[in-house]
């Protein structure tokens, strides 16, 4: 019966119009009094890969789980193949034919059971002959290149490993429906596009359908047809062109100067306003490029723009621009001067030739750079690539093994203890006390740091109006959105008026809106309150923010520089980004690659890839499609950005250590 | 019932538990070391009870009547005192528990035929001991008098001394103790512990291996497959019910081997006694984990739901038959009380099916009513 069914649906792939086997309507769930789903449709067609788009606790993952059949709801109904989802009865008739991936990073594997222990497991599970499973494990392995690993216990996996063993035990039965809850989150950009290449060439093989959750903005574009969630609601559903379309405009980026002028006159005009760096982002609502930047000359009156640019707007920024238009007008918090602090415009943070071993393992190699007073410094890299052994090492928490550091004028190898008092931390778990109000916690950092009674009424306000946190005094912190707990945690690492910003990983969890007024705040930290900042962090669409950046690898820095300077030197090795719009884009992408484009890539039905010389590489690349049969409908320019730009350095840094290992091992 | 899939959940699980060092721990050694802290630290046995004496008399009767203590093997001697003052700071460092006070012209006023008040100093702060402390100075103290007595009678009427004790004593109680002969307490305890063991680290390791899955969240796998309600917790049960019974044979080795217990009963019956219990106390871990979401609430629910009754009510420390009613009710509702009447009467007594089986029925009909309930709780699309 099961096998009839899987040639059905491999045949069916290629009809585009047809029954969706998924149909959800009016679903709600509630947990006790709380409603994490409000009213949800959606349906699922054969093939496609679906994407659910949305922050923490909009309600994904309980409609993903009943989908798969193991969470009850409570109104609505919710079809799988054919069957009504109503009763645990129901729902093992079609378990079968689903594969389910809960959220959390590796959570479900067995970490004491190695690679192939875990994905015996799930295949004795699903009942897979054993025949079938040698082969289906071969193959699965290879593809996502684990199997040096298969005796590996799972615990000593990385993160991106783990992913993927996730992804080959959830598909070992070849469901026709994969459930994926968040399966990109907590992972580096580089696993991330490679998961998603193999589950996109998994699908296509097989006729499979997937439904995707995603807290990430910028996968939205991975999507054949997508759902985005907001508070249990669905506030806009499409392909990525439908939702594009609903929100007509384009996105003008130039620089400005004084950027904070600037940003004051453009906010009287327009909602989207976005500080990245020394540049601005402005979202406007007009199609035509001239008339675009003529309308921001005009709110700019005499401050000249420069170096202007316009795009087309990204996802996140349509996402954006939807939810603005559904809350209630935004408080804009203004931050309130305080004194200002002795600007000496010297460095706030000196990292000179840091190093730091483990026993024989080097965490961090001859690491240096230079943050100033005022700068927004952005350390990324990969799990493990060193990052918080930096961070540690500057705030006095963790000794050196070599080379010396100076954070706010202090030596980091001595003067450990004023260091802590001269710099705010903040962590992505946000060290907050959840049983207390918002106003005591304030006043408990205040006391820690040992503030007395007027200055700590004076810091009080202060981050009461900077975070925006007015109305929300007598709250419990735990039951605060996380877009406010975080402005409450970074009011709390700023209470004593610190001179250096650390923040780990900051924004996970955040809704867009949450994240750009985080990121509003910050900036003007730095502009106004010359706040030196240093973050980490795994968005690349936040690493724009920064005015400096510098790419970790295997405890080096193997690139710094502003962003424009990154993307434009990879521009200048690697070429231009062009997408490729195509019919059937998997028969595209193997001929693609055969025609020696490498670096090509599935994104939901459009291709992506590096052309060195723009006329004549795009050429070369239409004429392999249209010989092959392939219609190119489009191909195009786009610009790149910053997740291009760590995914190209990092696998060109992948690639010489595998060639530096070869060499060894010959 | 698949069998193929019962193995995928068993063989899983027994990995698992054998790697994670924890849960090794856990499976293995804990129960041993229970059993040996307990094994000795549980002995109820008052011996030994140090003491300090003053002897105001200094005669030869007063020397030859403590002389007795020092004999005997319940009362460890501390040392003379020379002032009554010094005994009171002695008491209550707990450096000595009792202490005897012989006054003056003890010898005279006992040869004038009068009576003499020794005065004897007691802790009384645990009951239990204290009782059994004055009962052995009573004995001591009758047998000085006893003594005393058949000396008068053979000197007044002029008789030997055997012949004055017939009269003294015409009655002679000849008391045997059946099945623990020497009346340690160590035999009566031990073999309990066995069931204290077992009642306590079977549902300890089946509710946290539930539990585990549904802390991180691998227990989807199971929702989402086909595997069936059955499948599952036959397989998840079947490594710790393994496990539980491996440890009740290691139990018994100890028992008998190293706390020298003698086992009298039918090592066959123990066994398949001990099956039954494990499978009715591994539902037990099974009921816990089924009501609660994190580790750390299984650990503290089963805690007290397992240690608590089972040390009161089970007749571990006091025998269900000497507890208040009430009490009594409630040891009938707990599969420790059962067990125990199994153990001890196998390693004691003897005794086997044809006395036992009421409390094996009980066990086995707690072990199917706890799995049909837990059948019943478990479901693969939760609320």
């Amino acid at each position: 019966m099961t096998t009839t069914a899987r040639y059905d649906n491999g045949e069916a792939a290629s009809v585009v119009l047809e029954q969706p086997i998924v149909r959800v309507s009016g679903f709600v769930k509630r947990y006790k009094k709380h409603v994490a789903v409000q009213g949800v449709d959606v349906a699922i067609r054969k093939g496609e890969i679906y994407g659910l788009i949305g922050p923490d606790g909009a309600g994904k993952s309980s409609l993903m789980k009943a989908i798969a059949g193991v969470l009850t709801y409570d109104e609505g109904t919710v079809e799988v193949f054919g069957t009504v989802v109503d009763s645990e009865r129901a729902a093992e008739r079609v378990k079968q034919r689903i594969g389910f991936l809960p959220q959390g990073l590796g959570l479900n594997l067995y970490p004491d059971l190695s690679v192939e222990e875990n994905i015996d497991f799930f295949a004795r599970l699903r009942l897979v002959p054993e025949q079938e499973l040698l082969e289906r494990k071969a193959r699965l392995l290879a593809m996502t290149r684990l199997e040096k690993f298969r005796n590996r216990a799972m615990k000593n996996l990385s993160g991106g490993m783990k992913q993927k063993l996730g992804l080959i035990c959830t598909l070992i039965h070849e469901p026709e429906l994969a459930i994926l809850d968040e399966p990109t989150t907590g992972v580096d950009p580089v696993s991330r596009r490679d998961f998603w290449s193999i589950l996109a060439e998994l699908l296509q093989e097989k006729g499979m359908t997937a439904l995707v959750s995603t807290a990430y903005m910028d996968e939205a574009a991975r999507f054949h047809r997508l759902s985005f969630l907001s508070n249990g609601k669905v506030l806009v559903s499409g392909t990525p062109t439908e939702v594009q379309a609903l929100v007509p405009g384009s996105m003008v980026t130039f620089e400005a100067s004084p950027q904070l002028e600037a940003i004051t006159r453009l906010k009287q005009t327009f909602q989207q306003v976005e500080a990245l760096g020394p540049r601005l982002h402005v979202f406007t609502k007009d199609l035509d490029p001239a008339q675009a930047v003529q309308h921001i000359e005009a709110s700019l009156g005499d401050i000249k723009p420069d170096q202007v640019r316009v795009d087309d707007p990204e996802l996140e920024d349509v996402f954006v621009s939807l939810l603005l238009q559904q809350a209630e007008n935004r408080q804009v918090s203004a931050i309130p001067s305080a004194a200002k602090p002795t600007d000496n415009h010297g460095l706030a943070i000196e990292a000179r030739q840091l190093v730091r071993d483990f026993g024989p393992f080097r965490a961090v190699d001859h690491v240096s750079f230079q943050v100033k007073q005022g700068e927004i410094f952005g350390l990324l890299g990969a799990n493990g690539a060193g990052k918080t052994t930096v961070i540690k090492m500057l705030n006095g928490i963790l000794p050196p093994t070599g080379g010396e550091g100076w954070v706010a004028g202090a030596d980091m190898k001595t003067a450990g203890g004023t260091i802590k008092e001269r710099i705010g931390y903040m962590s992505q778990a946000f060290s907050l006390y959840l049983d207390l109000t918002v106003v005591e916690n304030i006043r408990l950092f205040a006391g820690i740091y040992g503030l007395d009674g007027r200055a700590t009424d004076q810091r009080l306000n202060w981050v009461m109006s900077m975070a925006g946190l007015k109305g929300y005094e007598s709250n419990l912190t735990g039951r605060l959105p996380m877009g406010v707990r975080q402005r409450l945690a970074l009011g709390c690492a700023l209470v004593h008026q610190p001179r250096v910003l650390f923040l780990d990983e900051p924004t996970s969890g955040v809704d867009p809106i949450g994240r750009r007024h985080f990121w509003d705040i910050l900036s003007k930290l730095a502009r106004e309150e010359g706040v030196a900042i240093l973050v980490t962090t795994h968005y690349m669409s936040e690493a724009e923010h920064c005015d400096q950046l510098a790419l970790m690898y295997a405890g080096r820095i193997v690139a710094e520089g502003s962003p424009g300077d990154m993307k434009q030197g990879v521009e200048k090795e690697a070429g231009h980004l062009f997408e490729v719009v195509a019919d059937d884009p998997g028969k595209a992408l193997l001929e693609l690659r055969r025609a020696g484009f490498a670096g090509a890539a599935l994104y939901g039905t459009r291709i992506h890839l590096f052309c060195r010389d723009p006329v004549r590489d795009k050429d070369c690349a239409c004429g392999v499609l249209e010989s092959s049969g392939v219609k190119v409908r489009s191909a195009s320019m786009r610009p790149l950005s910053l997740e291009d730009v760590f995914v190209y350095k990092v696998m060109a840094l992948e690639r010489q250590d595998r060639a530096t290992t070869q060499e060894a091992a010959a | 019932m698949n069998l193929r899939r019962i193995a995928a959940v068993a063989s899983k699980e027994w990995r698992e538990t054998v790697r994670d060092r924890m849960f090794f721990l856990l499976a293995f050694l804990l129960p041993i070391l229970w059993m040996l802290v307990f094994g000795y630290g549980l002995v109820l046995d008052v011996e030994n009870i140090p003491y300090a004496a003053l002897d105001r008399d200094q005669s030869a009767l007063s020397r030859d009547y403590l002389y007795r203590f020092q004999q005997s093997r319940y009362f460890d001697f501390k040392g003379a005192l020379t002032d009554e003052r010094e005994a009171d700071p002695l008491l209550a460092s707990g450096r000595i528990r009792a202490a005897i006070i012989i006054p003056e012209k003890f010898q005279e006023r006992l040869n004038a035929g009068q009576t003499v008040g020794v005065q004897t100093l007691i802790d009384g702060i645990f009951p239990l001991r204290t009782d059994i402390t004055k009962g052995y100075v009573i004995a001591i103290n009758s047998a000085f008098n006893e003594e005393r007595l058949v000396d008068y009678i053979s000197r007044r009427i002029g008789i030997s001394r055997t012949q004055a004790e017939y009269r003294a004593q015409p009655i002679k109680l000849e008391v045997r103790y059946l099945y623990n002969e020497e009346v340690r307490s160590s035999w009566s305890i031990v073999p309990a512990l066995v069931m204290f063991t077992l009642m306590l680290s079977c549902p300890l390791l089946t509710a946290l291996g539930i539990v585990r899955e549904k802390e991180t969240g691998s227990i989807y796998n199971i929702y989402s497959s086909t595997v069936t309600k059955i499948e599952f917790l036959f397989g998840k049960l079947l490594p710790y019910v393994l496990i539980s019974s491996m440890n009740a044979v290691v139990l018994w080795i100890m028992a008998t081997l190293w706390f020298g217990v003698p086992f009298k009963g039918n090592l066959l019956f123990f066994l398949v006694a001990s099956l039954v219990f494990v499978l009715s106390s591994t539902g037990v871990g099974l009921l816990v984990s089924l009501l609660v979401r994190t580790q750390i609430a299984a650990l503290l629910i089963t805690i007290i739901i397992a240690m608590v009754p089972t040390i009161l009510f089970s007749g571990l420390i006091v025998p269900v038959s000497s507890l208040s009613p009430g009490s009594q009710f409630q040891a009938h509702l707990f599969p420790g009380m059962y067990y125990t009447n199994i153990v001890r009467g196998t390693f004691l007594k003897g005794i086997g099916l044809e006395v036992l089986w009421t409390d094996v029925l009980a066990l086995a009909l707690y072990a199917v009513i706890l799995r049909l309930v837990g059948y019943r709780l478990f479901t693969k699309r939760p609320r």
